[in-house]
């Protein structure tokens, strides 16, 4: 890598971090919410893109990993009376009622979890492709959920668990901004050091043709396994952040839809270009909330729009479309935020603050 | 020219987020201070379970109408949408008590989204009434989340009482929605009520698991069949329990069945058929149970307002809530969410469409049920169940 480069990345980090100081000053708590989710979805739209979008595996199995991340930290960072009041039904497993790890730690282990369960079924169902890989990781999925809904006494089932701490060591709800957005700055970087070293050179190459990248001496299993679960070490500490920023968790938050919205947001920024997931998760993130005005009484002048819940669903339909029918590789395709761009087009300054 | 546009779009987008930064900022200075006291609402409108959102918000709505007014000033409802989902609950929540400002909420259908956004309303200090979120983990350790609905340990008990003393029944079998925190919590408290009226440890001779969506019961019914049970308890979603219904009748088992208030829909009748006639269950309100002189006024503004159509439980339940809303807004004297919560919590003896209600230390309304049954394909009022006085 050259030098200037480096120079050039440690100054965006520096300007990120300097704006994100800046927006922590004026940020209601209702915006510091919606800000905090547009980091999850960062982290979360990332490490799907590095599954999907880089190596070119469909994989549809991201809620799975989010649950096996979120309900591990969670079991991890409840203190014991809080996990005596919440297996109310049915007392909680022996083992695990007195374990207690600081956040971090938790977090870490989360993602480890998360890794390993890609890790045992990656060996299967790796060896698959396209459509097949879909089902089969859709499959994973679902058989998570409903695992962690039949296992009463580690997960409390159904009935879900309450009051997991807040983000962070010091059990305030304040914190939870500067842990999320130091996670996704992490995340940013580390992605675009993967992408740029051989192995995401590996990636792409599988991406664009296996028998060709496999002639060249790539061991294609190795790689794709090694995706799958850096993948789904981020999708688990994503997962964890997102039950831990709400509080609470059930197995029903990881369904399928989870996954979904997240593709969502992965194939409108670009597949394959961590630029356009960065964008999209924040954009889609926080259109969801400002729509909402579509959802209510809209008083044009005199002109008084009774309002249809719902509709801000049909603008993101429509917008997907739009995308699909126009960008079929998302607005951004794959390509990614340079320095180079401000030679070529001064007007574009506004990107930089969002990379 | 392909890059420009998605040039241009991504533009726009980023330009968009900066105007709504602006918007709201801009937002509260456009409405003049005028004297409205704000309510707010989350609930279900889109989603697996807007029907249910759809019938609080309509009972809301009507309470709104007989008593849009409260220490002189105006009411103004603001009505979220939490898409079913328990992400967008805690978005609306922060939305409703932070951008709002409202002072106090009211909802949710559904437990899972109350508890969501349970967390955010106990941080802000704004009061929350909820409407039919039954399991205990809403209000428990929550002192700023209170609800008009009984709990799932309540009903099951009450169910378990019935069982027993009414349909004369020693052995019963269940069938459990697995996947439903409700009919595991209904099926849990009935099996302790009923073991302990029984004196015997193996009452429940059978219990069947079903996931939700599931078609086939025949292999849970089949094990009932040989089990030797009196009676089925079988709480759950509305469609499966009907097709319980069905296809335990389609292998000639007579027991009678048992259940909880989400049977109180029309498809339930509509899927079972004949095969529903018989079924009880045990829910909030009946329109012939004239639980106390308020029922009397909801049903006929309920008539005038929706010609031709039953009222269901939660529209009881969403009506009373606001009106305890209100109620609670009177005996504190102000808009003062903190003030609010007090009056709440020191709520007794407080008339209901739905049933007197008197808040327990946890919250929570020790109020009486209803027990109905399916005669003649209609829901038909059976008898009223005290509450437990502790």
């Amino acid at each position: 890598m050259k030098k200037a480069n480096v120079v050039q990345s440690l100054v965006s980090i520096a300007v990120v971090v300097v704006l994100l100081t800046v927006l922590n000053g004026f940020l209601s708590s209702f915006q510091a919410r919606i800000f905090n989710l547009c980091g999850i979805y960062v982290i979360l739209a990332l490490s799907m893109n590095l599954i999907n979008g880089f190596v070119g595996l469909f994989s549809l199995g991201h809620a799975g990993f989010m649950a096996v991340g979120a309900y591990t930290t969670a079991m991890l960072t409840m203190s014991k009376e809080m996990k005596e009041m919440n297996f109310f039904l049915e007392p909680i497993a022996p083992w695990l009622l007195n374990v207690q790890l600081p956040f971090p730690i938790a977090l870490i282990v989360g993602g480890l979890m998360a890794s390993l369960a890609a890790f045992i079924i990656g060996a299967p169902v790796l060896r698959l492709n396209d459509d097949y890989l879909a089902i089969a990781t859709l499959g994973f999925s679902e058989i998570i959920r409903v695992i962690f809904t039949n296992t009463q006494s580690l997960t409390n089932g159904a009935l879900g668990l309450k009051g997991l701490p807040y983000i962070g060591i010091a059990n305030k709800s304040s914190e939870a901004y500067w842990w999320i957005w130091g996670i996704v700055i992490i995340t940013v970087v580390f992605m675009v050091v993967l992408i740029k070293s051989t192995y995401g050179r590996a990636f792409k190459a599988i991406r664009e043709d296996e028998v060709a990248a496999e002639a060249m001496g790539i061991n294609l299993f190795k790689h794709k396994m090694m995706a799958f679960v850096i993948g789904a070490f981020f999708a688990g500490i994503g997962g964890s952040l997102l039950g831990h920023l709400m509080g609470t968790i059930d197995p029903l938050l990881f369904r399928y839809l989870l996954t979904f919205n997240i593709v969502l947001i992965v194939v409108l920024g670009g597949i394959g270009s961590i630029t356009g997931s960065v964008i999209s998760a924040i954009v889609v993130t926080i259109a969801m909330e400002v729509l909402r005005i579509l959802d209510g009484t809209i008083k044009i002048g005199s002109l008084v729009i009774n309002g249809i819940p719902g509709t801000r669903m049909v603008v993101f339909s429509v917008l997907l479309m739009v995308v699909i029918l126009f960008y079929q590789r998302g607005l951004m395709g794959t390509k990614e935020f340079s320095w180079s761009w401000f030679k070529k087009l001064p007007f574009i300054t506004k990107k930089a603050k969002i990379s | 020219m392909k890059k420009n546009l998605s040039l241009l779009l991504a533009l726009v987008m980023i330009l968009s987020i900066v105007a709504v930064g602006c918007g709201q900022q801009a937002a509260p200075s456009e409405q003049p201070a005028e004297e409205v006291i704000k309510i707010g609402v989350f609930e279900p409108l889109t989603g697996a379970n807007a029907a249910g959102g759809e019938l609080e918000v309509e009972g809301i709505k009507l309470a709104n109408k007989l008593y849009p007014t409260v220490l002189g000033k105006k009411v103004e409802l603001i009505i979220l949408d939490n898409k079913s989902d328990k992400v967008e609950a805690a978005n609306a929540a922060t939305r409703l008590v932070d951008q709002d400002k409202v002072s106090v909420v009211l909802g949710s259908w559904g437990s899972g989204f109350s508890i969501a956004a349970g967390a955010v309303y106990k941080e802000a200090g704004v009061p929350a009434i909820g409407t039919s979120c039954t399991n205990p983990l809403v209000t428990l350790n929550n002192e700023y989340y209170f609800r008009v609905c009984f709990i799932d340990p309540f009903q099951g008990n009450v169910m378990a009482n019935y069982a027993f003393n009414e349909v004369k029944v020693k052995k019963v079998a269940f069938i459990i929605e697995k996947s439903n925190d409700y009919s595991v919590g209904l099926a849990k408290f009935f099996n302790d009520t009923f073991v302990e009226l029984t004196g015997d440890q193996n009452a429940v001779v059978y219990t069947g698991y079903y996931n939700t969506g599931d078609q086939d019961f025949t292999a849970q019914l089949t094990g009932i069949k040989a089990s030797g049970a009196e009676a089925i308890f079988a709480p759950g979603n509305f469609t499966e329990s009907a097709l319980i219904m069905k296809q335990a009748k389609e292998l000639g088992l007579t027991l009678p069945i048992l259940g909880g208030d989400t049977w109180e829909t029309p498809e339930v009748i509509d899927i079972a058929g004949a095969a529903a006639e018989g079924v009880v269950f045990s829910t909030f309100f009946d329109a012939n149970a004239k639980l106390t002189p308020v029922t009397t006024e909801f049903l006929d503004a309920y008539a005038k307002e929706y010609a031709g159509k039953e009222p269901a439980a939660v529209t009881a339940l969403g009506f009373d809530s606001y009106i305890l809303a209100l109620d609670a807004i009177e005996r504190a004297g102000s808009a003062d969410p903190k003030a609010i919560r007090d009056a709440l919590a020191a709520t007794k003896d407080f008339p209901g469409a739905a049933g007197t209600v008197s808040l327990d230390e946890n919250g929570d309304a020790v109020k009486s049920a209803v027990i109905k049954t399916v005669k003649d394909g209609k829901f038909t009022y059976l008898t009223t169940v005290e509450p437990i006085k502790k």
